[in-house]
């Protein structure tokens, strides 16, 4: 499974690569913004993006849509994760189609468990 | 002859005035002129020393706040170097913590992985179930078990004291962060003398700021979490939340 980390710092980029490693997934790639990651999913083969929402260039929640809005990348699973914990924004993310949604800061667990969620849900 | 005034100037004043200038009376042609504008003049002047007290005030008021050019020449910009040594500073910290959190990964899960293999002929051993053959091989086996843990123990020690080392920054950011707060506290301060020195109540504009729709709508981490109801506590209120709304 190819997965796709939206993050602008590379340390918080790190951190998600390693939880995911831990919890089994091996091929995972970079992108500072929304608007590196659309061409790198729109190219093909992802099958998860785990995103920031607050981002320069284009945010996370713009990325959503936008995949939301894409036909050929409407199927994939969105995780935000972010610090953006006002229940308005939680909202506005649901509806755009979110998957999962975690503040930041989050425990490997949170994230393990949204993630299982998420793959259950789609199973 | 008397006709009446409409004007700032009487047909009377204006002929005296050119009889006085032409036979030459240059001052009390002036003295003349001058009381016919004293009316417009006194009201004039009162106007304009008013202004000049006023300019004369505010000028002076700037002057005492000279420090809020300071604040702007220098400290606002040594501020922002400040902000970014924190920034600088934390994320060498944070890349120096996960090298060696990466570096001790397979070093454990190597550990982890000789104890497994080792581990059957053990049990076997233990229950007096090992043959000879089998035992000779588990001696090699534990030998380089040995060996090797004792190597990557040292190793993982050093790690970890990088990782110990790696949280000074705590304390170097907290000094700089600190400094920065003491002159956001004197750039407020500077600002509402301002505000006071212009007689704006500084009052009157602190109505609550709380972030609209929009571009405010991004706020990043929620310091002030108390007192809010517009935020989420933890997880557990976004998977409310989210439940709430069918997920």
């Amino acid at each position: 499974m190819k997965v796709l980390v939206v993050d602008d710092f590379s340390t918080m980029r790190r951190i998600v690569k390693n939880l995911l490693r831990d919890l089994g997934f091996t091929n995972i790639q970079e992108a500072d913004d929304g608007n590196t990651a659309l061409p790198m999913l729109q190219r093909g083969g992802f099958d998860f993006v785990v995103t920031d929402w607050n981002m320069p260039g284009m945010q996370g929640i713009d990325l959503l849509k936008a995949i939301r809005a894409d036909a050929n990348l409407s199927h994939i699973p969105v995780l935000l994760i972010t610090a953006e914990a006002k229940k308005q924004q939680i909202v506005m993310a649901a509806q755009a189609g979110v998957n999962g949604y975690i503040v930041k800061p989050f425990t490997a667990s949170t994230l393990k468990n949204k993630i299982d969620r998420i793959f259950e849900r789609l199973a | 002859m008397s006709i009446p005034m409409t004007g700032r100037i009487s047909l009377e004043q204006a002929k005296s005035l050119v009889e006085l200038l032409e036979s030459d009376q240059q001052e009390t042609a002036d003295a003349l002129f001058a009381e016919i504008q004293n009316p417009i003049n006194s009201e004039l002047f009162a106007e304009i020393g008013k202004l000049t007290r006023q300019l004369h005030d505010s000028l002076t008021n700037f002057h005492v706040n000279s420090r809020l050019n300071d604040l702007t020449m220098t400290d606002i910009p040594d501020a922002k170097e400040r902000l970014n040594y924190v920034i600088t500073r934390t994320e060498e910290a944070a890349n120096k913590t996960m090298d060696a959190v990466e570096a001790i990964f397979p070093v454990v899960d190597t550990m982890a992985e000789q104890v497994k293999s080792v581990n059957p002929s053990w049990t076997k051993l233990m229950n007096n179930d090992l043959e000879v053959k089998e035992f000779k091989s588990l001696c090699l086996d534990i030998d380089i078990l040995l060996k090797n843990t004792g190597k990557e123990t040292r190793h993982i020690h050093d790690l970890m004291t990088d990782v110990l080392m790696a949280q000074d920054f705590q304390d170097l950011t907290g000094q700089v962060i600190r400094k920065v707060i003491e002159l956001v506290i004197e750039v407020e301060e500077s600002l509402i003398n301002m505000l006071t020195a212009f007689g704006i109540s500084a009052e009157s504009t602190q109505e609550k700021a709380l972030p609209k729709e929009g571009k405010s709508l991004l706020e990043g981490p929620i310091v002030n979490r108390q007192g809010r109801d517009d935020v989420v506590a933890d997880q557990d209120d976004v998977d409310d939340l989210l439940s709430s709304l069918g997920f």
